[in-house]
Formats: C-alpha cells, structure tokens, sequence
C-alpha cells in the first residue's frame, strides 16, 4: 500500500499532462473555418436585442425613404412602408403641397392596414396595433407574438439590400438585423 | 281574402327582415372606416376581418375588438402567395402559381372557389365588376412567365377564364378609377389604358415622372408609389393624370 501511492500519482499527473494537452488542442482548428477564411470587403450585419428592435416609435419629423414599398391612404394621409424600417406619414389634405410629416420606427415591418382608429402592421412575426387617433402621440396598443412564424427567419433586413459579400446570418432567439455596415469580413454569403 | 291577407303578412315579414339585414349591414360599415391600399399587399381588411397572407399561409384576425386583434383562422396553402385583394365577397390571392379565389360568405373561414393557374410568376391584382387584372413579372426570383398583364373573366367566380395577355417591361403594382387602367413598369413607366373594352385595353399614354412600383387612385388623385417617394397626379379626367407634387 505504502507503494501504491507515489506511483498513483505519477499517473495521474501524467494523466492530467495529457488531458491539458488534449483540452488546447482542441482549440486548434484543422480545417479552416468560416472566421479564417480571406477577408472581403462587404456587408456585416447590425444585431440588437430583440426587445430593444421591437420598440415603436412615433418621430414627428421627415425622414429620408430609403427602401420604398407597401402604399395605403386613409383619409388626408398618405402612409408609405420603408421596408424592415417603418412607416413614413405623408399629409395629403393638400395635394399640392402635400408632404412628409413623421415617421413610425417599426423595424421588421413590410405590411399596413388600417381600419377605424388603429393601425395593423407587422414587427418581424408579430402583428403589431398602433392607435393613430391621435397623429402627434401614436401608440402601439397591442403585439400578437410570432403570429407570421414564416416571416421569423424571412424578414426584410435578413439580408442586405445591395448586391454583394455579406456576413452569412441564421436565426437568434435573442437578437434580430435592424441594418447593415460595410466593414472587412470573412468571404462567405453573397448577394446577386 | 285569404289568399290576399297571408302573403300580405309575408311581404311584411320580408321588409322587416330586409331591413334588419341592410341596418346590420350599415352598422358594421358606417361605424369604422378603412382606407384604401396599393395593389400590392399582404395586409386586407374586410367584414370587420383582418387577412394576412404570408408565403404559404392565409390567417384570418377577428377585428371584433379593434385594439386587440385575435387569430381565429389559418389555411395552409400549398403555393408561394404574393398579394391579396378583396372585392365584394371575395378574396383574390395572387400566387406565384395562378390566382385564387377565395370566398368570404363565412368571414371568419374563407373556402376556396376558384382558380385560374399559370405559369409561375409573381402578380398583383385588382378586380373590377366581371374582369380580373392581373400583372405578371418576370424576373429571376418570380419565374419563366411572360411579362405582363393578363386579363380573366371571372362571370362564372368558379372557373375564371384568360382572355387577353399584353406583354409589358417589368409591370408591378395596378389600379383602376372608372374605365381607365394604371399599370406601373417601374423605370419603364406608368401605362394608362382605356379598359372600356376590358378584354382588348387600349393605352392612352405612358407616363414617365418617375420608377412607377404601385398606385391608389383615391378621391380624384392618383397615388404613386416610387422608388424614391411619392407621386401625385389630379385624376378627374382618368385618361388624362396631370402631374400635381413628386414627394421625395
């Protein structure tokens, strides 16, 4: 018994060596990932926490249009979707001098609806109510979560609006794309 | 006298239940008001229902409480949905696949009627009295269809007919104000026709302010969606847009 011990313990330091060294090698890579591949210049996307994202904010002032799609008129107003973005206000109660008065951030957004005093569009896979009653103070009123399941890994800024390389994205539970930056990285996913 | 006194009573009985019908009617319609949206939508609200389309989903929202819609219907659908339009009792579902035509009797669970498949392409529609119109855009990520726009007969909803197909650049969005016919081109402009003869349009001229992506001919004025705004145009003479405000 006296014996045993010294020799126990060799092996377990020996053992212990081997695992240390096991455990860095593990971080070696052998085949060259997606983070050491050559470096592009291109489109890196910008995550922000889903609950920050998903804030809606009436801005009464102009905002530039940047990616024009859905059109609805309701009354003496004009409201034009900027994709993934929001939704600009126009006052349309005079044609002629007709122009752009707010800005509703709604990032994810692509559909508008409007009925009464409320207003039906979607925030990525939610279905959002906004009550315009009153112009100056929208308010959201209510969120129907992950009501468009498809639209959860669909959503406009998924990718970048332009052509080009671009950091290759997936779904995150906790984060979604409001915009992307040019920067260097990896060559990896490219848009047409 | 008998015979006199009964169907009296019936007629009667009619009038009242007509008029019960027509002041429902009225009260569902006169108390909340909608606007009106381009062609080109995901979005629609009819009956007191929200429909949302999303590519392979038909969802119904019941608008009973307004500030706080609630899902009473889902329909998978087995194509690639692009936009939705109402028209009296129906919906009308541009796919990439044909369009579809759905009935609403039962607003919350729209059934199927009728079809009139294509080749696969995306398209927008808007429905005027019998007649479909219907805009086919050929690109890359819609498919091999011809461009343009493809006109059915839809007397019989069940079984809508292709009656006339007019090759045009990339069109998009669409809207109608009496007999006249708006189709956007994008860069290639907004097409104005005469669709007094829905089944063979003639066009009346091209309009070029701007990269046309949908219209809304709304109150006298034409609605322009743009890729860099809005376009106003007076339309109280249809055939003739005259040009009012570009919004950038």
């Amino acid at each position: 018994m006296p014996f045993d011990l010294p020799i126990k313990t060799a092996c377990m330091k020996n053992l212990l060596f081997i695992f240390c060294i096991l455990l860095l090698t593990s971080c070696w890579k052998f085949n060259p990932g997606y983070h050491s591949r050559p470096k592009v210049w291109g489109n890196k996307p910008v995550y922000a926490a889903v609950d920050s994202a998903k804030k809606i904010l009436y801005d009464p002032v102009m905002h530039p249009l940047i990616n024009a799609g859905n059109i609805y008129a309701f009354k003496d107003a004009i409201f034009q979707v900027d994709v993934g973005r929001g939704i600009h206000v126009i006052d349309n109660s005079v044609p002629a001098n007709a122009h752009r008065v707010g800005f509703i951030t709604i990032n994810g957004c692509q559909q508008i609806s409007i009925q009464g005093s409320y207003l039906y569009t979607n925030s990525y896979s939610d279905l959002v109510t906004i009550d315009i009653s009153d112009p100056e103070h929208m308010k959201i009123v209510s969120r129907l979560a992950n009501t468009f399941p498809e639209m959860a890994y669909d959503y406009p800024l998924i990718q970048p609006e332009e052509s080009g390389y671009y950091e290759c994205t997936g779904y995150r539970e906790d984060s979604v794309i409001v915009g992307w930056v040019k920067d260097s990285i990896p060559q990896g996913c490219y848009k047409n | 006298m008998k015979i006199f006194i009964v169907p009296k009573k019936l007629l009667i009985l009619l009038c009242v239940v007509f008029l019960y019908s027509c002041q429902k009617e009225a009260a569902t319609n006169a108390s909340v008001q909608t606007g009106k949206s381009g062609s080109i939508t995901r979005f629609t609200i009819a009956k007191n229902y929200l429909y949302v389309v999303t590519n392979h989903y038909l969802s119904v929202y019941s608008l009973s409480n307004p500030a706080k819609p609630e899902k009473v219907h889902t329909s998978d659908l087995n194509y690639d949905i692009e936009t939705i339009y109402p028209y009296n009792n129906y919906l009308f579902l541009g796919t990439r696949t044909g369009l579809y035509i759905y009935s609403i009797d039962t607003a919350s669970a729209p059934s199927l009627i009728g079809l009139a498949k294509h080749a696969r392409s995306c398209d927008p529609v808007v429905v005027n009295d019998s007649v479909a119109f219907v805009t086919l855009k050929s690109s890359s990520s819609c498919g091999p269809a011809q461009a343009g726009l493809y006109i059915h007969d839809i007397t019989d909803i069940n079984n809508p007919v292709l009656k006339t197909t007019i090759p045009l650049p990339d069109p998009a969005g669409l809207g109608i104000q009496d007999s006249i016919l708006y189709v956007c081109c994008g860069s290639n402009g907004m097409k104005v026709f005469n669709i007094k003869d829905p089944y063979s349009p003639t066009l009346i001229s091209t309009q070029t302010d701007g990269n046309y992506l949908d219209v809304i001919p709304y109150n006298g004025i034409l609605i322009c969606d743009d890729m860099e705004g809005i376009i106003l145009y007076d339309i109280h003479e249809p055939g003739k847009p005259v040009l009012i405000k570009k919004i950038s």
